[in-house]
Formats: structure tokens, C-alpha cells, sequence
């Protein structure tokens, strides 16, 4: 709790001497990299902490993948649409009945370490997944086997058909296709060896990873020689590194600074919105929050610009459902207008008066702590009494599990295919609905959702599971936020993506 | 003096045993389960039990307590929970980092606070004493993080004299490690000065009124001869403890101060393996800052000896 804080008093502090002293210009760029004709340079990049581990099957932070997205290879990848595109995986055909993907691979692909990378290894990393039960394993739920029948085919068997298998296969480099020997030497946790552009160089805990142009990278050789990933945990002074010239990219920017920097010139700041939501979860098995009226209530009783403003300094899109606009599954639906006569009378309906409700938020997500400040402002409007509890990350995910809360906050990050966005926490057997929500309809529409091929007719029913869900306030959605970061005038060629994918491959350094 | 060694060195070992025990069960009252953080928030009861037992958490305490223990004692302080590399290399990395921030930072104190605290002694009233009050006030009162944020707009933003944050290890190239240590030990330093600065001014004072003192001047030596040889050598023995715990608790990592610099030593790893409640790490961590401290105390303890010969070790 202190470090948060710290953190936001010192970013407070480091916005008025900031505005005192203006910006200096940079001084020559500190390249490590190899001089001379043709050669592009070594990127540094600043991230917010540091990945626990390289392991891309066993490592859940974002931090691992901000560097592993550089590194390692998926079958298909998501464009900046969010669509799968080939990748390892030139084309795909599927059976009749659905059950049956025959992946055809590219050939002649490399691990860095010149090693053919082939069928066997796409086996080898599913199966390690599944058998292994690591974190990524519930994206195999329905594959009943995968076997290679050449080195350039890869056959995927499903038990039940499953129309958003290219999303779980390629939506991000948490199933990433490894190699065997890398993996069986332990070395894959600080030094792991994938197909992709870059290679890890060398990994000093604590301080810095540095990657290395992978020159078998079987698509356009990157322009950068490398990219050193250093750890930054205040954004102030990773700001204050940007501007200095010490790295010519970051993602950890001062959120309250991002709409000066976005008007200012010193460097390139650019956001786009993201795929994450942020929203507030009542538990259900808990009384009065088992009344919908009392979800409704609190729904209505809430301003949406107020809470955005405050906790997103505006940089995100109020949503009153999960999907944001950008999306081919957005589905405008916005029941909910800032009315607290509305909510009284729905309080009243339901025979409640005197609520004092707890309100769960974490110091890891500063956003939801300043948010908490504002929901509970709106609500005490409406009679309801609202307890902010501010936990840190590893108490909170206890007391969520153990079903410890009458409400919290929190957001769901990089989620791509609708069924991300709604099976897991909305289905009664979602094994993230902590919150306890239950209607039979959305639990059969989410099973039918996610095994219909028809396109069309998928899109539909998740409409109608949208609809339910926001009827019923099982999650009380607030915000898209958007995805801001910053690098300098040096840099060209990089694109800000909705699913915080960090990618350096097409990037270039003037020097 | 040689068993005088040795009996400290058996005294400390039973010191660390306690060490481990205290640190073992206190972190079985920090709520936060490992393997949730881990899981972060894609939750999955077949994923969790399989790392838990991987993490060897489903075994009953006593037997984790004693496993550890036993693989401690040769060295083997286990694995971390986050990253599945072995406690002993992840916190002996981090090591270097730490002892040239901590020397660097009680060097710089001293050489700060050895002149300010003698003559604000011996000028008492005087307008350096005065100075020396308010600096060593504002030292020990403005938040360490404050003034490291300061000193990155001051040195890094507005002069451009210093990077903002970052490290260069000592041996891979020393010019750019003294640039990088400056402010973050310049940060640390100050406030460990402030400290210094008291303390040297009273134990000055307290020898200064002392009868010897008197003596010394009544027989005429000069002050110079007084200062240097009967007040400074006798006010120093406390000093010395002072200076020793210091540097012992710097040792143990400036937690706020190595977040803020990036600076990859112990005090960052304990903050990271706080929020992850990475278990093993953080007991590695504090296994090797009680027995950093152990060490420095015996050296304390050995350099009394020679500063005051009245002093014997038995």
C-alpha cells in the first residue's frame, strides 16, 4: 500500500517540478550496439518490472511478455485487427464435422540456435502445456490429441468443435512453440530459444535483458541489431529517461503527464484503445447482492465519465459492456444513464436501506484505488455506505478466492475471442466467477457460443450473452482504458497494438 | 582471539537457525497465497494444484521447514517460486550491487559528516555548528524517495549531468558505474550523514568535557594534538559502532531507494519477492542480510580491540 503511495506522491511532486523546469533535450544516444555501415542499433526499452521468468508456458506476467513477444513464434499471430494471420503456420484446413485442423507449417523455419524447428516441436510444446497443466493449459480444454504426420504438418483433433481455436492457438506467446532440448536443460527459464526475430543476448536479474537480431529469423531480418530491456518501476523516471535519451521507448508513462505528452513534441507519445476492461464484480452469494434490482442500483447510481476521469486521467472509453467499439464482436448496449433516483427506487424495490458494502481494490492496480475514492462518492448518494478496502495483489487474490468480498474492482487484460471475455467469469462453472453469478440461460447460450461455427450465428448469441449479462449486473462494466506509450524521435516503424503486444521487429533507430 | 572467533562464529550460526525459523513461520502469517500471484488473475484450480505441488507447498510446514533447512546447510537455498532458478545465485547475483551502493553511500557520508561533525564540536555555537544542526535535521527528516526524485530532476533533468536511473556493474566498466552510483548513493548517503553528523558532534562533545581534555590543554599541547589525538581517538569508538550498523543495515538494501534508481540489488529483490511472496527468495534474502550483519558486528567487535586497548577480547 505504502509503495503505491510513494509512487503517486512522487509522480504528484514530479509533476510540478517538471512543469518548473521543462524539457532538456536529449544527448547522444548510449548504443551498445556494433558500429559501422548498414548496422541499425540496439533499442534500449523500458519496461515497468521484471519478467519473473522466460518460461513462455509457465510465466503469466505481462513484463515476460513484453520481451517474449520478440522472441518466440506462434502458429498464427493476431494482426493489428486482432485477426489470426499465418505465422508458423502458412495455411489450415478443417474437417467437416470441425473436429479435425491440419495446420501446414512454413518451411525451412529455425530455432536461433540454427536447429530446424518442425512438427515434432509444435507437439512437443502443445503436449508439454496440456500434460504439464502450466497456465495456458485451459486454452487446450477441448484438443483431444496432436500429432505430426510429416515435419510439416501439424494435426489437431478436438473433441468438440471449437471456432475460436486460432485465437487460443496464436492470441499471445503464452503458447509459443519452444524447443525440446532448450526446455530439458532448465535453460529456458533466463536464456529460452525461440523462432522469432530476436534472440536473448543475455539476461542480467534485476538490471536488464538484452536481445540480439535472430539472423535466422525466417521473415524480413529486423533493422535493429538488438533491444536491451531495462526495468523501470517509476514512471517518472522511466519518463525521465525517455526524454534524457537513456532508451528511446517505454510503456511506463506517468498516466496524469500522457495528455501534455500526447500535445508536446519533445517525444512521440501515442495511445490506442485497448481489448481490457475494467469493471465491478457484487458477490452474489452474499445477501442483498443476490437481488438484481440492488446490482441494478448500484449500476445506475454510477457516473462513468466521473470514474474514467479520475482513474484514467480520461485516457480510456466508458463501456457498459465488456467488448470494446474496435471489435468485430462490439455490441452497443447501454442500459445504464447516471440516475440515482433510479437507483433508490431499485434499492427500495427491493427493500434495502442502511447498505454498507465493502469494496475490494488493490495497490497493484493504482487505477482501481483512485476509482474506489469516486464509486464511493457516487454511491453514498444513494444511501449506500461504501468500505474501501485497499489490499496488495497476493491478498486480494486470496480473499477473491476464498469468496471474502461483497464487491471489488479489476480489470481482464488481452483478451481477444468473446468466449475470453465471458466463459470463464460469467458461466456458473467459469473458474473464474468468484462473484457467484448464475443464470441457466447464458450458461447454455456460453456453451452453444463456443462450439458454433457459424460465424454469424456466434456473433449473435454472444450478443444475447452480452445483453443478459449487463441486465443482470453480473459484472458492473466500466472502461476500456487505452493503451498508451511513448518513444523517441529516433525511432520509426513502431505501432502502438490494442493487445499490448510489444513488437520490434519492423522497427528502426536513426542515429 | 582466534577462539574468540570461532566462539562468535558458533554463536552467529545458532543466531541464523533462529533467523530461519522466525522468518519461516512468519511468512505463514502473511496472508497472499504464492501460487495465486503466480496464476495471476487466469485462474485455473487443475493449473494451481499442479504448481502448488511443484512448489512443494502441499506438504505439511514441518516438513517444508525441515527440507529447507537441510538443503540450507549445504548451501542449496531452494528454488524460486516466480522464476525456478536457484535462491542461492539469485541473491549472491544481487550482492555486488548492493555492497557498491552501501560502501559508496557510508564512504560519501563520511567524508561529509567526519568534518561537520568535529568542528560543529568544537565550535559549539558557532555559525558551522548551527549549520550542521539544520543539515543533519533536514537530513534524517525529508523522505529518502523525495529527495532521490529531486535529485534525478535536478542531475538528470535540468543539468543532464547524470543518467536518471539504471546500473553498471563495478568491473564491466567503472566510469559509467560512479555515474550511475552517484545519486542514488548521494541520496542514501545524505540521509546516513545526517545521522553520522549527530552522532560524532555529542560523542565530540562528551570527550571534549572529559578531565583528560583539560589536561591535555593545561599542559599546553596544541589544539590541533587535542582534537586529533586524545578527543577523536576516544570519541571514535562509538562512532564506529554507529558507522558499522550503518553500513550493515544499507547492506540489507535500501528497498525505497533501489526501486526508485532501478538499481538491481537485495533490497529490490526483496521488494519483488514481497509482493510475489516468493517464499524461498525472500528467506535467501534475509538469511544473507542477518548474516552480512553477523559478520559486520564481529568485525566491530575485533576493530575495538585495536582502537581501545583497554578493551580485550576473550
Amino acid at each position: 500500500m505504502s509503495s503505491t503511495r510513494f509512487r503517486l506522491a512522487g509522480a504528484t511532486f514530479a509533476l510540478m517540478l517538471v512543469a518548473v523546469a521543462g524539457c532538456t533535450t536529449g544527448e547522444g544516444v548510449d548504443v551498445d550496439g556494433a558500429d559501422g555501415a548498414g548496422a541499425g542499433g540496439v533499442l534500449n526499452a523500458a519496461i515497468g518490472g521484471e519478467p519473473d521468468q522466460l518460461d513462455p508456458h509457465k510465466t503469466s506476467a505481462y513484463y515476460s511478455f513484453q520481451v517474449l513477444e520478440n522472441v518466440y513464434d506462434t502458429l498464427v499471430e493476431p494482426d493489428a485487427n486482432l485477426e489470426m494471420k499465418p505465422s508458423l503456420a502458412t495455411e489450415w484446413t478443417t474437417s467437416d464435422d470441425q473436429l479435425t485442423w491440419t495446420f501446414t507449417l512454413r518451411e525451412g523455419v529455425k530455432f536461433s540456435d540454427g536447429s530446424p524447428l518442425t512438427s515434432a516441436d509444435v507437439v512437443y510444446s502443445y503436449t508439454r502445456i496440456i500434460d504439464g497443466k502450466l497456465n495456458t493449459a485451459y486454452k487446450f480444454a477441448t484438443v483431444k490429441s496432436v500429432t505430426a504426420p510429416d515435419p510439416t504438418t501439424v494435426v489437431v483433433a478436438l473433441t468438440a468443435p471449437t471456432p475460436n481455436l486460432l485465437a487460443n492457438l496464436g492470441g499471445f506467446k503464452g503458447v509459443a512453440i519452444v524447443q525440446k532440448s532448450n526446455v530439458e536443460s532448465g535453460e529456458v527459464t533466463t536464456k529460452p530459444v525461440g523462432s522469432g526475430p530476436f534472440a536473448i543476448g543475455s539476461y542480467s536479474s534485476g538490471d536488464n535483458i538484452r536481445l540480439v537480431r535472430n539472423d535466422n529469423y525466417w521473415g524480413d531480418k529486423p533493422k535493429l541489431d538488438g533491444v536491451t530491456f531495462t526495468f523501470v518501476k517509476d514512471p517518472t523516471v522511466a519518463l525521465q529517461n525517455l526524454r534524457g535519451g537513456e532508451v528511446q521507448w517505454t510503456d511506463n508513462l506517468p498516466p496524469q503527464q500522457v495528455p501534455a505528452l500526447l500535445d508536446g513534441d519533445d517525444v512521440n507519445v501515442r495511445t490506442v484503445p485497448s481489448s481490457d476492461y475494467w469493471y465491478l464484480a457484487l458477490n452474489q452469494a452474499r445477501k442483498p447482492y443476490d437481488d438484481v434490482n440492488v446490482r441494478r442500483a448500484v449500476a445506475f447510481a454510477l457516473d462513468r465519465e466521473a470514474i474514467t476521469k479520475a482513474a484514467k486521467f480520461g485516457l480510456a472509453t466508458v463501456n457498459q459492456a465488456a467488448i470494446p467499439e474496435n471489435s468485430a464482436f462490439y455490441y452497443e448496449y447501454a442500459p445504464y444513464r447516471h440516475d440515482p433516483n433510479q437507483a433508490r427506487q431499485l434499492l427500495d424495490q427491493a427493500g434495502v436501506s442502511d447498505l454498507t458494502m465493502d469494496l475490494m481494490v488493490t495497490s497493484e492496480y493504482p487505477e482501481t484505488v483512485t476509482a474506489a475514492q469516486v464509486i464511493a462518492s457516487q454511491l453514498e448518494a444513494i444511501g449506500v455506505n461504501i468500505k474501501i478496502r485497499t489490499l496488495d495483489f497476493a491478498q486480494w487474490l486470496d480473499e477473491q478466492g476464498k469468496g471474502n468480498f461483497d464487491s471489488f474492482m479489476l480489470g481482464w487484460l488481452g483478451n481477444v475471442d468473446p468466449d475470453e471475455f465471458y466463459y470463464a467469469q460469467h458461466h456458473s462453472g467459469g473458474t473464474f466467477n468468484f462473484h457467484k453469478y448464475r443464470n441457466p440461460a447464458v450458461d447454455q447460450l456460453l456453451d452453444r457460443a463456443r462450439t458454433e461455427t457459424d460465424q454469424a450465428a456466434r456473433k449473435q448469441q454472444y450478443e444475447q450473452v452480452a445483453k443478459q449479462i449487463v441486465d443482470d449486473a453480473s459484472y458492473i462494466y466500466l472502461y476500456n482504458p487505452d493503451v498508451a506509450q511513448g518513444w523517441s524521435k529516433q525511432v520509426s516503424g513502431y505501432e502502438v497494438r490494442t493487445d499490448r503486444a510489444i513488437r520490434f521487429r519492423d522497427v528502426a533507430l536513426a542515429r | 582471539m582466534a577462539r574468540f572467533v570461532i566462539r562468535r562464529l558458533l554463536q552467529s550460526g545458532v543466531v541464523l537457525l533462529g533467523v530461519t525459523l522466525v522468518v519461516f513461520l512468519l511468512l505463514q502469517l502473511v496472508p497472499g497465497d504464492p501460487v495465486r500471484v503466480a496464476l495471476g488473475t487466469r485462474f485455473d484450480p487443475q493449473t494451481y494444484e499442479a504448481l502448488r505441488a511443484r512448489a512443494g507447498l502441499d506438504q505439511p510446514l514441518v516438513a517444508q521447514y525441515f527440507n529447507y533447512l537441510g538443503r540450507a546447510l549445504t548451501g542449496d537455498l531452494g528454488v524460486s517460486f516466480r522464476s525456478g532458478r536457484p535462491v542461492t545465485s539469485i541473491v549472491l547475483e544481487r550482492l555486488p550491487a548492493t555492497l557498491s551502493l552501501a560502501v559508496t553511500a557510508v564512504v560519501f557520508a563520511m567524508l561529509i559528516a567526519f568534518p561537520l561533525g568535529v568542528l560543529s564540536a568544537i565550535r559549539s555555537g558557532s555559525f558551522i555548528d548551527h549549520a550542521a544542526r539544520v543539515f543533519s535535521q533536514f537530513g534524517v527528516s525529508v523522505p529518502d524517495f523525495w529527495m532521490g526524485i529531486m535529485g534525478i530532476l535536478l542531475f538528470a533533468g535540468v543539468l543532464g549531468w547524470l543518467p536518471p536511473s539504471g546500473y553498471v556493474a563495478l568491473t564491466e566498466d567503472p566510469a559509467r558505474w560512479a555515474s550511475h552510483v552517484a545519486l542514488p548513493a548521494a541520496t542514501v548517503g545524505l540521509v546516513t550523514a545526517s545521522i553520522l553528523t549527530r552522532f560524532i558532534r555529542s560523542s565530540m562533545l562528551e570527550v571534549l568535557s572529559e578531565d583528560y581534555v583539560r589536561t591535555a590543554e593545561a599542559k599546553g599541547l596544541r589544539t590541533r594534538v587535542v582534537v586529533l589525538r586524545h578527543v577523536l581517538r576516544n570519541a571514535l569508538i562509538p562512532v564506529v559502532t554507529v558507522v558499522a550498523v550503518q553500513l550493515a543495515s544499507l547492506l540489507g538494501g535500501v528497498i525505497v531507494i533501489e526501486v526508485l534508481f532501478a538499481w538491481p540489488g537485495i533490497g529490490r529483490l526483496t521488494y519483488d519477492a514481497v509482493q510475489a511472496r516468493d517464499y524461498p527468495v525472500l528467506q535467501g534474502a534475509v538469511l544473507l542480510v542477518a548474516a552480512l550483519f553477523l559478520l559486520v558486528n564481529l568485525l566491530v567487535d575485533i576493530l575495538y580491540a585495536r582502537l581501545d586497548p583497554r578493551i580485550t577480547v576473550r
